[in-house]
């Protein structure tokens, strides 16, 4: 994958060209993982948000992503976190059919937040089957996730890194830049938080397949207009998520691709991979593989909630279509399946929903598969 | 203009004390006359609507609603104070009339109020000076070009998508700019506002 300005300086600093680090803006790709036992604190404050033992790829050093933050122009909790939800019944929601909405299943709970809401907070601390959860969603990345917070809750710093969300945790106030999930300041520095998977989809797949799903509503302690996203629309397609332009200026450009074209995107430790959403829903399946550790990845589509999930796999493995499922061939055997799209007897990797000029801006060595397609929500 | 004031150089007190007596002789008199009541009303409200529209605290619903609807926060008065940008303060209640809904903020539209109650009476005097018999070289134009620091403060807010809209990407040296936008377009009309009421001759308007 080619990407210009800055990466690509930074390349050259990757390769051991010490002389231009003072050229990069601070920027320089490092090809490391939130790992770093000097950095992370096991004292931190009490009631932090628990870690997951698996670090996350870091492509650039904790103090470029720091140093390249910038003050997205709203103070700390200027955009303030929903901390009390409210639901109702998917089924009693008069939000229209296409609204986008950020689905969660955990034990059996299943729970969804409506694009437009989280517009305007950014993040709701919440409980989903009985544990403490966050879900969070960055307008300006297109990027919807979950954490486990524990007993603290997440708050917006005001900051922003690469155009992307960094979150605070209120027990450590460490920074937590969301696509990364790893902390680049603060007492929590290097470690990396535990994620759950969170779909994008519509209100209407939602509820279709979740029908016993509560939704939140906009009883969320503040009074906004809901019905006015400050940044663009979705559905007719228009704003910022229509523009090729960004806002800030991200970490590096990708060459080829709509800025704003929407990718499936998954990182192990060791490597990134992103999935042309639109072109990954059309052929249902995509191989790729995790750049730059080279491990291959195979991601399958869900035509129920137009999504998809990704799979570390082997080279000797191969999953085609078959009916709503899909075979799993090789791994010297015979065609197993047909498998649900979330069944695959495979390493399941997760996976998230990103605009594509982040994904390859925190990841400019990543792994890409299909073909670009434009802007929108990736159907 | 007749009625010579102090030097600013010499005695730069009593020179102030002078164009602050004559700027304020000068927004009584215009406000005394109906052309100048007239345009400090309109483009205060229109100043303000604006300022409105550009922090998206005044919109359409986008639905075809037509009943008056309003809610409110569980505690206005702590809601109230607490502050999400530069200049910018938590809206304690959202009212809709029909396909139009606003949101309220006391503080930020004291800001607002600030901002367009000069802006209208900078104009007001400046319109009421240029169509009467003591125009002084003032142009209507240094009162609307004194607040345009004010509007862009609003649509500033919350993103700034205004860059987006302008295709200018952001930098901290923009981003730290933007902050200073509300300081900048108060004093920028205080400025204009003096100068504009200096530029009145009090024995010729009376």
């Amino acid at each position: 994958m080619n990407h210009t300005r800055r990466a690509a300086l930074g390349s050259f600093a990757a390769l051991g060209t010490a002389g231009l680090a003072g050229c990069l803006g601070g920027v320089r790709p490092t090809g490391g993982t939130g790992t770093d036992a000097a950095d992370a604190n096991d004292e931190t404050a009490a009631g932090a948000p628990p870690t997951a033992d698996e670090p996350r790829r870091l492509a650039y050093d904790r103090d470029a992503l720091v140093d390249e933050s910038l003050d997205g122009g709203v103070g700390k909790d200027g955009i303030p976190s929903v901390d009390d939800p409210a639901f109702e019944p998917v089924v009693e929601s008069d939000l229209v059919d296409d609204a986008p909405v950020f689905g969660v299943v955990r034990d059996g709970e299943a729970k969804a937040y409506p694009q437009r809401v989280l517009a305007h907070h950014e993040i709701v601390n919440d409980v989903v089957g009985g544990d403490p959860i966050a879900v969070t969603y960055c307008p300006l990345t297109g990027t919807a996730q979950g954490f486990e917070r524990g007993e603290t809750t997440f708050g917006v710093s005001g900051r922003l890194v690469n155009s992307n969300l960094i979150m605070y945790d209120r027990a450590t106030e460490s920074w937590w830049p969301q696509v990364l999930a790893t902390a680049v300041e603060g007492p929590m520095r290097g470690a990396t938080l535990r994620e759950f998977r969170v779909v994008w989809t519509t209100v209407a797949e939602w509820r279709s397949a979740r029908p016993d799903a509560v939704l939140m509503t906009d009883d969320t302690g503040y009074v906004r207009r809901y019905g006015n996203d400050p940044y663009g629309i979705y559905a007719p397609l228009d704003g910022y998520y229509a523009a090729e332009r960004t806002i800030f200026p991200p970490l590096s450009e990708p060459e080829t691709g709509h800025p704003k074209s929407v990718v499936l995107g998954a990182r192990t430790a060791g490597g990134a991979v992103a999935f042309d959403k639109r072109t990954l829903l059309d052929r249902r399946v995509l191989t790729g593989t995790f750049e730059p550790d080279g491990d291959p990845a195979v991601a399958v589509a869900d035509a129920t909630l137009s999504t998809g999930y990704v799979y570390r796999t082997s080279a000797d493995a191969t999953v085609e279509p078959d009916g709503d499922g899909y075979l799993l061939t090789g791994r010297g055997a015979g065609p197993e399946g047909p498998f649900e799209p979330t069944e695959l007897p495979l390493e399941r990797v997760l996976a998230l929903d990103a605009m594509w000029f982040a994904w390859a801006g925190f990841y400019p060595d990543t792994g890409f598969a299909g073909e670009h397609t434009g802007g929108g929500y990736g159907r | 203009m007749a009625a010579d004031l102090a030097s600013p150089t010499e005695v730069p007190g009593a020179w102030l004390v002078g164009v602050v007596r004559r700027t304020a002789f000068a927004v009584r008199a215009a406000l005394s006359c109906r052309d100048g009541r007239v345009t400090a009303a309109v483009v205060t409200l229109g100043y303000f609507a604006l300022y409105a529209v550009g922090l998206g605290h005044l919109g359409l619903t986008g639905g075809t609603a037509t009943a008056v609807n309003a809610v409110v926060v569980a505690d206005p008065l702590a809601t109230a104070t607490e502050r999400n940008a530069p200049f910018q303060y938590e809206p304690v209640a959202l009212v809709a009339v029909g396909p139009v809904e606003y949101l309220f903020a006391p503080v930020t539209v004291a800001v607002g109020v600030t901002l367009a109650v000069l802006v209208g009476v900078t104009l007001a005097v400046s319109v009421v000076a240029w169509r009467g018999p003591s125009t002084c070289r003032i142009g209507a134009g240094a009162g609307a070009a004194a607040g345009v620091p004010g509007l862009l403060s609003g649509f500033a807010c919350c993103g700034p998508t205004v860059l987006l809209v302008a295709g200018v990407q952001a930098s901290a040296g923009l981003l730290a700019a933007l902050r200073w936008l509300v300081p900048i377009a108060v004093a920028g009309l205080v400025a204009t506002l003096l100068w504009v009421g200096s530029r009145v001759d009090p024995a010729a308007a009376s």
